[in-house]
């Protein structure tokens, strides 16, 4: 009788979010010092989407962990990193969080501000990808909209329950599949600085700060980061474009996004193409 | 007793026995078959009884369980002619999806768990790492379906705008579910993919054996 109830349990797993994946554990090669700060990412990440989510997290960093060229400073920040941005904001999450407070007895009520295309991303995919298509067709994806998140009432913490339980179907949304591309292409750009350019590799696992929070700044900074590879690390790591100092050169584009000057990074980026291109 | 109370008697005796053999079937060919032969026996009961309702239902089912069988027939030959043949993947387009590459456009990266396996229709593509263009027409990923890691090799980059054909990995285990023989094949196409590989691979070693004995001083 088990193994039938097993079977549909199974069959239903997509729908009802089961996971029945083993909890997984600090993967063999991660330094004694770091494998506390790893133990917390997998706790995090399991308590953020479940043990599948968590067990990726640590396939992805396996394939730093067990490379000679990596040491304990850079598998300590693609860690870090690699779980902030795995642990993406979005209204689930802030669902989940203002639920987990309010379990620990400290029940608030916000209200919370976020684009609109940010809400239609975080659901399902079959839903929320004609919605936001029809959002970009209107020019409304920058639209704010502002959410409460009260868990003070019976009624709120319902609701927060209702939202937080859209997380089992995160990974079907259009947010979670860009938050994925993201993600592998951050790590690749790593592994490629490992292997043509390893003076710039921290530097470039280092980029993902500049990608922070939600809402309009998120995406500046996503904009940024992307106007970085493309237009430096991605050449100079194919060999088309001869910078000099690398890691220099990104760490000055870090520095100008933090500050949010959108306008001087692109400007920034021009120069040093130009630079490089002047100096071959 | 007329006839058609005769009919109506024997018919669902024998329908029920139909019924019960498809739901016990398997696999997916016997399961279409005993559900062709259970829809011609109904309509077969229907008409003498004036059973309209039942005559469309299972004329609609009819021509749809006869479809799903050649589908699955044609599949199971196509893939045994690949075997025999030239060991190509065509077979497989038919289930796949088309999608359109832009330049500069990464399908998967290296170390990347795969999910899924794809055909290149149009445009230029790259491995990163090797540097190795795809051509026209090239799979890739149909082994990393069957390795136990399901872990990507290489980067594949697209560097001409173009178009791929994909399907997961999902679809294809289906596939295989459903019909043991296609199984049974596409694990021989699979491993003689892999034998061809690994000949090519041995022929390069030996040419570069023989390269650096010929360049090394007498």
């Amino acid at each position: 009788m088990n193994s039938i109830a097993d079977s549909f349990r199974f069959l239903l797993s997509d729908l009802t979010g089961v996971d029945d994946c083993a909890t997984p554990t600090v993967p063999g090669g991660v330094p004694e010092a770091l494998r506390p700060e790893v133990a917390e990412a997998i706790a995090a990440l399991i308590a953020y989407q479940g043990p599948s989510y968590a067990e990726l997290y640590v396939h992805r960093l396996r394939r730093f962990a067990r490379r000679r060229d990596v040491d304990a400073v850079l598998l300590g920040l693609i860690a870090r990193e690699m779980a902030r941005r795995m642990c993406y904001d979005d209204p689930i999450r802030i669902a989940q969080h203002h639920l987990a407070t309010a379990h620990h007895g400290d029940a608030v009520a916000a209200r919370h501000r976020f684009r609109l295309d940010e809400l239609f991303g975080a659901l399902p995919g079959k839903v929320g990808r004609p919605l936001l298509m029809g959002c970009e067709r209107a020019g409304w994806t920058h639209l704010p909209v502002s959410m409460r998140f009260n868990a003070c009432s019976g009624a709120g913490r319902l609701r927060l329950r209702l939202e937080a339980g859209l997380r089992r179907w995160r990974l079907f949304s259009a947010r979670y599949a860009s938050e994925r591309a993201w993600v592998e292409r951050w790590l690749h750009m790593i592994d490629r600085g490992l292997t043509k350019q390893p003076a710039a590799a921290l530097a470039i696992a280092g980029t993902a700060a500049m990608i922070q929070g939600s809402g309009d700044g998120y995406r500046r900074g996503l904009a940024d980061w992307h106007a970085l590879i493309d237009g430096i690390v991605k050449p100079a790591l194919d060999g088309v474009l001869p910078v000099a100092d690398l890691a220099g050169a990104i760490g000055e584009i870090v520095a100008l996004s933090r500050d949010g000057a959108s306008r001087q990074v692109a400007i920034a980026i021009s120069r040093i193409r130009e630079e490089a291109t002047r100096g071959a | 007793m007329d006839v058609s109370h005769l009919a109506q008697t024997f018919g669902s005796l024998f329908v029920s026995i139909f019924v019960v053999a498809t739901y016990t079937m398997k696999t997916m060919i016997p399961l279409r078959v005993f559900g062709i032969l259970t829809n011609v026996i109904l309509i077969a009961i229907a008409i003498p009884t004036h059973h309209y309702p039942t005559l469309v239902l299972h004329g609609i089912l009819l021509p749809l369980n006869v479809y799903r069988l050649h589908e699955m027939l044609q599949l199971v030959r196509d893939v045994k002619k690949s075997v025999n043949s030239d060991l190509s993947m065509d077979w497989l387009k038919p289930f796949m999806t088309k999608r359109s590459c832009k330049v500069g456009e990464v399908l998967f990266y290296k170390d990347e768990k795969a999910e899924e396996m794809f055909y290149i229709v149009s445009g230029r593509f790259r491995l990163v790492e090797s540097e190795i263009e795809l051509p026209v027409g090239a799979l890739v990923g149909e082994l990393g379906m069957l390795s136990p890691t399901h872990e990507r090799t290489q980067t594949l980059e697209c560097i001409e705008a173009g178009a791929v054909l994909s399907v997961t990995y999902t679809q294809v285990e289906e596939l295989f579910v459903q019909n043991p023989e296609f199984g049974f094949y596409f694990l021989k196409l699979a491993s003689a993919r892999l034998f061809e590989n690994i000949g090519k691979l041995e022929d390069r070693l030996a040419e570069y054996t023989y390269d650096r004995a010929a360049a090394a001083p007498a």
